[in-house]
């Protein structure tokens, strides 16, 4: 559904204000459908998740995943400013092809034309078990656009494209259309009719360890937000039962009255008492049991991605014991990509540094889920906001536009490439500079627009193609609704 | 107008002394009027107490006095007169002095100063307005660039400070030609295009969309020019610009011989204004002009064209350029709005009203007589204040903002009149109970924002009651279930753990002086009157003063600690955490 609007101010209040009490029908009819069981069919009997890694930054793909035939990797080594050498070529960008990691892959798939950045061993080995498959040149998209279309005017294309903050907010949104809420969360809005009546209601299927984001938000849920130190307890108040009749008591009636307050008249105080409350719920209900969902799994030491993950890992396996919710969102997040600088030099800053923290994050993840038997229930995938410029500035990469993104899990049809969705270019792109899916320094038109590669996991979440032409309203612009890599 | 009578009354004065430039007005004493109440005193405590939660990290019992006695104009002509109280310089000496004794050091030493300079400086105002500044003009410690770099990063946030107050022009060009801004967004050792290479747009980037213009263009009031999104820039412009921020390398790299990587050998070397490497001092075929003197199609035939299709003529200097692209920026319609907006929403209310948002604008692009300057952020940050939206009393509920969190623990600490440790061997005081609670707890702390999209953004809406509105709550991006209870924690070991007479005194923090409510612990109603004035500004609902007096009346003694002393605690440390404290209206 297309929608005119003179003013896109006005449209989200408009929207935001009618979703928010149920009646967002009238402007977007399908929207009722959501929160309904018409649409969907009968209780969930298993379990799924999904997990988003975001790489905040713009990760340079191009060089996680790179072709190793001459001619192709000739192409690559030119427009990357040569082989990066911190004496002979410290402006260069390119990987050697001896240190590029070999793959196998899924018969047929051509992976042995392909290498990956020598920093992901755990991945290629996952990539070589056909756990992790690839997205290629995924980006936003109002539509699949040739060069020409691209050139011809601003409109064919997503504005802002090459800002942070706008192409990161489409990645949440899951379309290349700004919207108030984000994919994961209204995918949950689909699915929620169908969770089994002894979920627990308390709990947002939703959960971060990164903190605020937009594509937790549905209209009928947001992210429990939960820091990778886990829970922990508030001081000077009461945190379970046993408090006693002391001070410590009395403080903590005065603090349950100040948050139960009404607070009408103050909108950030009502707010801040919502939240406040929601943390003390939460505790009461998760603590005891998330500091008994232990994992034996090794993770790796000063790794923020890892400790993150390690956190999701608990709580995925407390959520099954405990039979939380039939399906869950969780969202982690690494930054540090945006390498207009420094991007090759050897460090602890380095593209290289932050590929072995995800690698080696991922690895024992996977580990993890192996111990606790979710490796098939449960799909991880990575976003990013852009890839970048295959040129170098210097001594780093600016904004560029389609990317690589991967996803891992046991129900991915994992060592292959999946490039084509059914778009103008449908093929691993073509390296050079300036050529006829490029721009003049390398910036990726994209293939594949993102809301295919949103809509496979929402789709392998369970939500069905009318759902899916909900949550992704651009979708139908599309010739492919899906990518192959989930089924 | 009393405020505006009292102006020009001053202003006519220094016409007698000899003209006083704009930008460094001195308050004068002499002709001060102390002997009976101004005009424009606020009518009660408790709204000298409001003022000054806008104004300052914390209303003081002396200030709000001190606010009474002279009035708000006098005490902003006072506050816009102050000079700067630095960082650096203490830095300096306590990273020295920390080297000379084999002690370690790091950024800690830059966040302790921070810590006392908002508890106790007394230019208040200057420092509200630095802190301010650094969240629109970001760098960061948690860049690898900028980590290691700890007396240089104090030297910037003390650029904010002493230009505070003076022109959005010069405050900009500071703000490019500092080392760190030049290391965070990657114009330092930016250069020309070589055969494989093309400039960093970096900067060329965010210097407009964060730290001038914005995305969209703008009327004054905010709102969308012409009520449809139009950018402000495209692509295009990026890369144009990006030719502009060429050739930046530190002050003190040599040129003779010349090495565009050296320099940076003393602390001044890092944080002196960048050098550009440009014609100025080398000859434009010399392979060390770094600069990039060509325009749009790579020549020197055609200029460099840039915001607003304004143009930039090739073959200038890198001075040149990078002067003409900031009075290019500066001098775009979009930033009076655009930095407007953001002040309000830093000192006073989440949501200014557009007309509200247009008066502070209109300030900004002229100061009013005699000099009618445009850029003056004194003016504009004295318009913001005492703007009618501001001072009156909030009508609706949703006028002002979550405080932000780190605003709590130093508030708190005003409000008590937290006496300061001594200095410990190298000259530090402890502020932060020895730990690096700051950024983990309060998802806050200077210099040191996640992205340069600092810790929350203008725009941010909370799900619910702001979102479903359409309404802003930038410091709600950082409150959720874990971040109110570790900022609790933390407001717990700087109360509970912290005030002068416990048991166990500790030495790694300020202590509160709770003697006013240690006096009244007989009295639960006289102390928490005296706690809402001093943190709540007097607004604390019937309700929760309700509360907070059957606690007290039910609070006694523990182990060794006095039923007065546990009373106190108790009350300063619910309220810290309270809903009503967490607002700022």
């Amino acid at each position: 559904m297309t929608m005119m609007r003179k003013d896109r101010r006005g449209f989200l209040r408009g929207l935001a204000c009618l979703a928010a009490s149920g009646g967002a029908g009238a402007l977007i009819p399908q929207l009722r459908m959501l929160g309904t069981a018409l649409a969907q069919g009968t209780s969930f009997s298993d379990y799924k998740a999904l997990v988003c890694v975001y790489l905040a930054g713009g990760n340079d793909a191009f060089n996680l995943l790179v072709p190793t035939d001459s001619t192709r990797y000739n192409a690559y080594v030119a427009s990357r400013s040569g082989v990066y050498d911190p004496n002979t070529n410290p402006d260069g960008l390119a990987l050697a092809n001896a240190q590029l990691l070999s793959l196998t892959g899924a018969s047929g798939s051509g992976s042995n034309n392909y290498g990956l950045h020598p920093a992901v061993p755990e991945l290629r080995d996952l990539y070589d078990a056909q756990k992790l498959a690839f997205a290629v040149n995924v980006g936003t998209l109002l539509r699949p656009i040739s060069k020409t279309e691209y050139n011809a005017s601003a409109a064919n294309r997503p504005a802002q494209l090459f800002s942070h903050s706008d192409q990161e907010n489409l990645w949440h949104v899951g379309t290349a259309k700004d919207n108030t809420l984000g994919w994961c969360g209204t995918t949950i809005d689909a699915l929620k009719p169908q969770f089994p009546p002894g979920n627990n209601t308390q709990l947002s299927p939703c959960i971060s360890i990164a903190g605020a984001n937009k594509v937790e938000i549905g209209s009928t849920v947001f992210p429990y937000q939960l820091s990778s130190s886990g829970l922990t307890s508030l001081s000077g108040v009461c945190n379970d039962a046993a408090c006693g009749t002391g001070n410590t008591s009395r403080r903590d009636a005065a603090f349950n009255a100040l948050l139960a307050d009404s607070y009408a008249s103050n909108l950030a105080a009502g707010e801040y008492a919502k939240v406040f409350q929601r943390g003390r719920d939460l505790y009461s209900l998760l603590n005891t049991g998330f500091a008994g969902s232990t994992i034996t799994t090794p993770f790796p030491l000063n790794n923020d991605l890892g400790d993150q993950l390690l956190t999701v890992a608990r709580m995925i396996k407390l959520s099954r014991t405990q039979n939380y919710a039939a399906r869950q969102i969780y969202y982690v997040r690494l930054g540090g990509f945006d390498l207009h600088d420094n991007e090759m030099t050897a460090g602890n800053a380095d593209h290289a540094a932050l590929l072995t923290l995800v690698s080696q994050a991922l690895g024992a993840f996977w580990n993890a889920l192996g111990e606790i038997g979710a490796q098939n229930e449960v799909t991880t995938f990575t976003m990013s906001e852009f890839g970048r410029t295959l040129s170098s500035n210097g001594n780093g990469s600016d904004h560029g536009w389609g990317s690589i993104q991967f996803a891992l899990g046991g129900a991915v049809l994992g060592g292959k490439l999946y490039a084509d969705g059914g778009g103008v270019f449908t093929q691993f792109p073509d390296l050079s500079l300036d050529n006829a899916g490029n721009l003049s320094r390398g910036q990726f038109i994209p293939g594949i627009g993102l809301e295919q590669y949103a809509a496979t996991l929402a789709r392998w979440m369970g939500v069905d193609s009318t759902g899916l032409g909900t949550i992704f309203p651009n979708l139908h612009d599309f010739n492919a609704s899906y990518l192959g890599f989930l089924g | 107008m009393q405020i505006r009578c009292r102006l020009g009354h001053f202003i006519a004065l220094t016409g007698l002394l000899g003209t006083t430039p704009a930008y460094s007005r001195v308050y004068d004493h002499l002709f001060a009027n102390h002997f009976e109440t101004p005009a424009d005193s606020p009518a009660s405590d408790a709204e000298a107490a409001r003022f000054l939660t806008q104004a300052t990290f914390g209303p003081t019992k002396a200030e709000i006095a001190r606010l009474r006695a002279i009035g708000y104009g006098e005490w902003l002509d006072e506050q816009l007169g102050m000079s700067a109280t630095l960082e650096r310089p203490n830095v300096e000496a306590v990273i020295d002095a920390r080297t000379a004794g084999g002690q370690s050091v790091g950024q800690s030493q830059r966040h302790d100063r921070w810590f006392w300079v908002a508890a106790y400086a007394p230019d208040q105002l200057r420092q509200r307005m630095a802190w301010a500044l650094s969240q629109i003009f970001v760098i960061s410690d948690r860049s690898s660039q900028l980590s290691q770099y700890v007396v240089a990063m104090a030297d910037y946030y003390d650029r904010l400070a002493i230009d505070a107050f003076g022109g959005y022009r010069s405050l900009l060009g500071d703000v490019t030609f500092h080392p760190m801004m030049g290391r965070y967004l990657s114009h330092y050792h930016n250069q020309k295009p070589s055969a494989a290479t093309q400039p960093d747009e970096n900067y060329a980037r965010e210097v407009m969309q964060l730290f001038s213009v914005g995305l969209e263009l703008r009327n004054l009031d905010f709102s969308l020019s012409g009520g449809v999104p139009v950018p402000t820039y495209d692509q295009t412009v990026i890369t144009h610009t990006a030719k502009v921020f060429t050739g930046f390398t530190y002050s003190d790299a040599p040129t003779n011989p010349p090495n565009f990587y050296g320099g940076a050998i003393t602390y001044a070397g890092t944080y002196s204004p960048m050098a550009c490497w440009g014609t100025e001092l080398f000859g434009a075929a010399d392979k060390n002009m770094r600069h990039d003197i060509t325009g749009d199609d790579g020549t020197t035939a055609t200029p460099k064209t840039v915001l607003g299709g304004l143009t930039i003529a090739p073959n200038q200097t890198c001075h040149a350029d990078v002067n003409d692209e900031l009075d290019i920026i500066a001098g775009h319609m979009n930033v009076a709005p655009f930095i407007s907006r953001q002040l309000i929403q830093r000192f006073v209310t989440s949501n200014p009203s557009p007309a509200y948002i247009q008066r502070a604008a209109e300030v900004f692009e002229d100061n009013g007589a005699p000099e009618h300057e445009r850029g003056d952020l004194g003016a504009v940050i004295r318009a913001i204040l005492t703007d009618s939206e501001a001072r009156t009393a909030p009508a609706t509920a949703e006028f002002g903002k979550l405080r932000e969190p780190l605003l709590r623990l130093t508030a708190l600490w005003r409000a008590w009149d937290a006496h300061a440790q001594p200095a410990d061997a190298y000259g530090e005081v402890p502020m932060m109970a020895g730990t690096s609670f700051s950024l983990t707890n309060f998802a806050q702390r200077p210099l040191s924002s996640p992205t340069v999209f600092n810790f929350y953004l203008p725009d941010y809406q909370q799900p619910g009651t702001y979102a479903d509105a359409n309404l802003y709550s930038p410091e709600f991006q950082i409150t959720n279930e874990s971040t109110t209870y570790t900022a609790a924690n933390t407001l717990y070991r700087f109360s509970a753990s912290a005030y002068l007479g416990m048991a166990n005194p500790k030495t790694d923090r300020p202590l509160l002086d709770l003697s006013a409510l240690i006096a009244n612990a007989t009295n639960p109603g006289a102390m928490v009157d005296e706690a809402n004035l001093r943190m709540l500004y007097g607004s604390m609902s019937p309700a929760m003063r309700t509360t907070l007096i059957n606690m007290l009346a039910n609070i006694g003694s523990s182990g060794g600690s006095s039923a007065a002393n546990e009373k106190a605690w108790s009350l300063v440390y619910l309220i810290s955490i309270s809903p009503e404290y967490g607002a700022q209206r």
